[in-house]
């Protein structure tokens, strides 16, 4: 990498992991900054799940007063924005930003310094959001804070102008990323890596980024606009005079493709992950990328589906229909090809195989009620009700949350250079698999049976008889999701102190990111690696080469 | 290592074990109806449009039961088939690299499930939810909704109010096109009846339309469905179908409760000055909207 600006960097980290502080604060190397996005990213799953929690307590049986309906519905709205802004999808471009630069060998993400400021902007982000449980409250309408409820006649409180700030930042955060990605990937690759030859993590994180540079923008639109409704008296989104429904299109354009932004990095992993522990190349590369490039396409088309109930003429609902209802078509085609990759392998079930199965299994399930979801006459009927919420965790929790603890599992062994514990890994997968499962399993029945989303309390009589014992079998196993996650963390933390050395290349993995040291080294590869296929690392172990590019001895 | 193995078995078995648990509970709790907290469908809806919701759900669910028995089957054959220890040693794994006929073949087949499902949903939707189908009603409720309650105008003149958590149902009759104008006076509501048919939003700045005809008298429960503050979870909503005479004698109950609370300035009836009735509609059903 010709950086001549490029600050200097430490000659190794066995001096500087962990110390000193300054390094963390001010270092541009991609690896360090993808740590620090990790953390913040598993911080922020931590205190999501701590809201929710408490949540599911207030709701365990009817006519609870365990908090009061305004902190629930702060609660409510936290949840939903630190899970999707502040948890997954950071925590995905932290495994991106390590990883997208070893998987094409290259020495560093192409614009360094920007990578650390857009970086800081998220704590800030953070910090701004939960400023507003001490100012009066945070914002109280949900993550989509729809107007007129967060017009400033119905939502005095500083709350929504807070959120209104935090997110617009973690936008230009995000557009920072992805621009940075995007240059990385297409100006820094390796020789002979054409871009037939990219792993599907980095097509993945492509198009992830692509999506996220182009609907970050009309989101902090829609928030400005807001914001110069309530601070400048404007009419756009009011109830009187303004269009309180053009918040919802500018939100959802945003807000559906947001939705594959925390997925696709998942489908990358995937992708990678099976072929390394069946031992077989992946089936349908060049659909696989296809069904990429689809996604990131009809998501921009889709978003109506999420307002088939504010009133739309039936023809534009018909739109919606068809265009979700085709989404289905290249998700289907990436989960048959994952199969058929699977399908006559040799395959190792580590507990990153393990995590990739659970993920198989139940995003499934979110993938099928998505299709009873698009039909928009049956929409009438689930949405904005406890089957919403079951389908989308199913997508997010089943889907992404299974993906990026999978994910970080396979590549724990790289970032730190120790193995986690197994047994501790088998505790927290089952964990997380029946926790979850039960958690979120008879949400659905729920839903169906009536009981709205978003409410505080439910008075458990007529014609909900049975919704108090179903809502406590719910919260009870969300405590097992709570220990799975527990189990997960005091995993990393142990094992990243006293766990088995691993090697450089413990799983006998297909990728770049194995050819050098575990850590690697502050500038990646010592040599600069050569590529001819686009399972390169597989090349050089059936070529007999040693295939550490880090130490020439 | 005993613990490995015992780990291993439950890998295998447990996606078997979801799988059971979800169609023995659909089954065996279909017929229970709503109420159990654990109904594996959507209610099969008392209004005609609700019944044809019902029933796009079940068309729904044959492909979808079949893609989720296949590909969970799929999953198990592949846990218990390939996995590397019970292979031969020296098993080496094909090499596909795709398989372009497989690949075609799982791109149409769901996009013609999808064309029939899409179609039906099409129909459905001209049917039962463009204004012709609900065009010549026979009676005309306005719906209003605020932070938090419910308002029913009736076109007979009177106005039910109704809120909390026990609230007072609205009335209609049996076998009658009811047709609801709905509407908001500050942020947007969700006017929901499960039992009867979906969902429709209530907008503050322009008026939706929903319907219901319902053939046997009964009472059902609803709620708001689009936070809209605080009180959200308070904004209870009961549905009451009686027979055309019960519903006569309620119309007549209900103007001459309106004429006593007009006369006597009680003062449970402060507000009622305005809304003077500058010559109330005759109680003719088919009378046109009112106006909001
Ligand atoms: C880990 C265990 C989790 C539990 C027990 C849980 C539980 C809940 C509960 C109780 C609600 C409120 C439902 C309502 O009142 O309408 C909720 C809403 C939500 N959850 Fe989770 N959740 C979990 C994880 C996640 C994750 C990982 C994500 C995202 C990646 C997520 C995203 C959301 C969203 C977007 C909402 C909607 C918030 C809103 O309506 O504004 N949740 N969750
Ligand atoms: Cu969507
Ligand atoms: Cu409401």
């Amino acid at each position: 990498m010709a950086n001549v600006l490029a600050p200097p960097r430490p000659k190794s980290y066995d001096d500087t992991f962990f110390k000193p502080v300054s390094l963390w604060l001010t270092t541009t190397d991609h690896k360090l900054i993808g740590i620090m996005y990790m953390t913040t990213g598993m911080l922020a799953f931590v205190l999501g799940g701590i809201l929710a929690l408490v949540m599911r307590i207030q709701l365990a049986q009817p006519n609870l007063k365990v908090i009061d309906a305004e902190t629930y519905n702060q609660l409510l709205s936290a949840h939903g924005t630190t899970m999707i802004f502040f948890f997954v999808t950071i925590f995905m471009t932290g495994i991106a930003n390590y990883f997208v630069p070893l998987m094409i060998g290259a020495r560093d993400m192409a614009f360094p310094r920007v990578n650390l400021f857009g970086f800081w902007l998220i704590p800030i982000s953070i910090a701004i959001y939960y400023t507003g449980f001490f100012t009066g409250g945070a914002l109280d309408a949900g993550w989509t804070g729809y107007p007129p409820l967060t017009t400033k006649q119905f939502n005095p409180g500083l709350g929504v102008d807070l959120w209104a700030a935090s997110i617009i930042l973690w936008c230009v955060s995000g557009i920072m990323a992805s621009v940075n990605f995007l240059t990385t990937i297409v100006a820094l690759r390796a020789p002979g890596m054409g871009f037939s030859r990219l792993p599907l993590f980095v097509w993945a994180q492509i198009c992830t980024s692509l999506l996220l540079l182009a609907v970050g923008a009309p989101l902090a639109a829609a928030l400005f606009l807001l914001e110069l409704d309530r601070q400048a008296g404007t009419s756009f989104f009011v109830s009187n005079g303004g269009r309180p429904v053009l918040f919802q299109h500018l939100f959802w354009f945003f807000g559906h493709p947001e939705v594959y932004v925390l997925i696709l990095p998942g489908f990358g992993m995937v992708s990678e992950i099976i072929p390394v522990f069946a031992r077989k190349p992946i089936f349908g590369y060049t659909s696989m990328v296809g069904a990429l490039f689809s996604i990131v396409f009809l998501s921009m088309a889709v978003w109506g589906h999420h307002m088939l109930t504010v009133g739309m003429n039936i023809y534009v609902e018909t739109w919606f229909m068809v265009m979700t209802m085709l989404i289905a078509i290249p998700t289907g085609i990436k989960f048959f090809n994952w199969i058929a990759t699977a399908w006559g392998g040799s395959i190792d079930f580590q507990i990153p195989m393990k995590y990739v199965f659970g993920f198989l299994a139940t995003f499934l399930i979110g993938g099928i009620t998505g299709v009873y979801l698009s039909s928009v006459p049956v929409n009438t009927q689930v949405h904005q009700s406890y089957y919403v919420v079951a389908h989308f965790h199913y997508v997010m929790v089943g889907g992404s949350v299974f993906t990026l603890l999978a994910g970080t599992q396979y590549w724990f062994p790289k970032i730190t250079g120790r193995m986690l514990n197994k047994t501790l890994g088998e505790w927290s997968f089952w964990l997380f698999f029946i926790g979850f499962n039960g958690t979120f399993l008879v949400m659905h029945t729920l839903g169906l049976e009536g009981m709205p989303r978003r409410i505080y309390s439910y008075p458990g009589g007529f014609g909900e008889e049975g919704w108090g014992a179903t809502n406590m079998f719910i919260t009870v196993f969300s405590f097992v999701i709570a220990a799975s996650v527990l189990v997960f963390i005091y995993n990393l933390v142990v094992s990243w102190k006293y766990g088995e050395p691993a090697g450089d290349d413990p799983w006998g993995g297909n990728t770049l990111e194995w050819a050098t040291t575990s850590p690697p080294p502050p500038y990646n590869f010592e040599k600069v690696p050569v590529v001819r296929s686009f399972m390169p690392l597989r090349d050089m172990r059936e070529d007999g080469l040693r295939p550490s590019l880090a130490s020439p001895e | 290592m005993r613990g490995r193995l015992w780990f291993r078995r439950a890998f295998a078995t447990l996606p078997v074990l979801v799988v059971l648990v979800l169609f023995c509970s659909g089954t065996a709790l279909a017929a229970e109806g709503s109420g159990s907290g654990l109904d594996p469908i959507v209610p099969n809806g008392k209004s005609p449009n609700g019944h044809h919701i019902w029933q796009l759900y079940l068309l729904v669910s044959i492909p979808a039961l079949f893609i989720f028995l296949l590909v969970e089957g799929l999953l198990i054959t592949v846990l218990i088939k390939f996995r590397r220890k019970k292979l031969p040693k020296g098993y080496k794994p094909p090499q596909w690299h795709g398989h372009r006929g497989l690949e075609v073949l799982w791109t149409v087949i769901p996009a013609l499930i999808l064309i029939v499902i899409g179609s039906a949903s099409f129909i459905t939707l001209q049917n039962d939810y463009t204004a012709q189908a609900s065009n010549n009603p026979d009676i005309d409720i306005a719906v209003t909704g605020h932070q938090y309650g419910w308002k029913f105008k009736y076109p007979e003149g009177f106005t039910v109010d109704s809120e909390g958590l026990t609230p007072t149902p609205m009335v209609i009759p049996t076998s009658k096109l009811v047709r609801l104008k709905l509407n908001s006076t500050d942020v947007i509501h969700g006017f929901w009846v499960p039992d009867l048919t979906g969902k429709t939003d209530l907008v503050p700045g322009y008026e939706n339309v929903t319907w219901v005809k319902v053939s046997q008298p009964g009472e059902w429960r609803g709620e708001c469905t689009e936070l809209c503050g605080t009180g959200h979870y308070t904004m209870q909503l009961r549905v009451k179908a009686v027979s055309q005479s019960d519903y006569a004698a309620f119309v007549q109950k209900s103007l001459a409760d309106q004429a006593k609370s007009k006369s006597s300035p009680s003062p449970r009836a402060p507000g009622a000055a305005p809304a003077a009735p500058a010559g109330s509609p005759p109680a003719s059903p088919s009378a046109g909207p009112t106006t909001r």
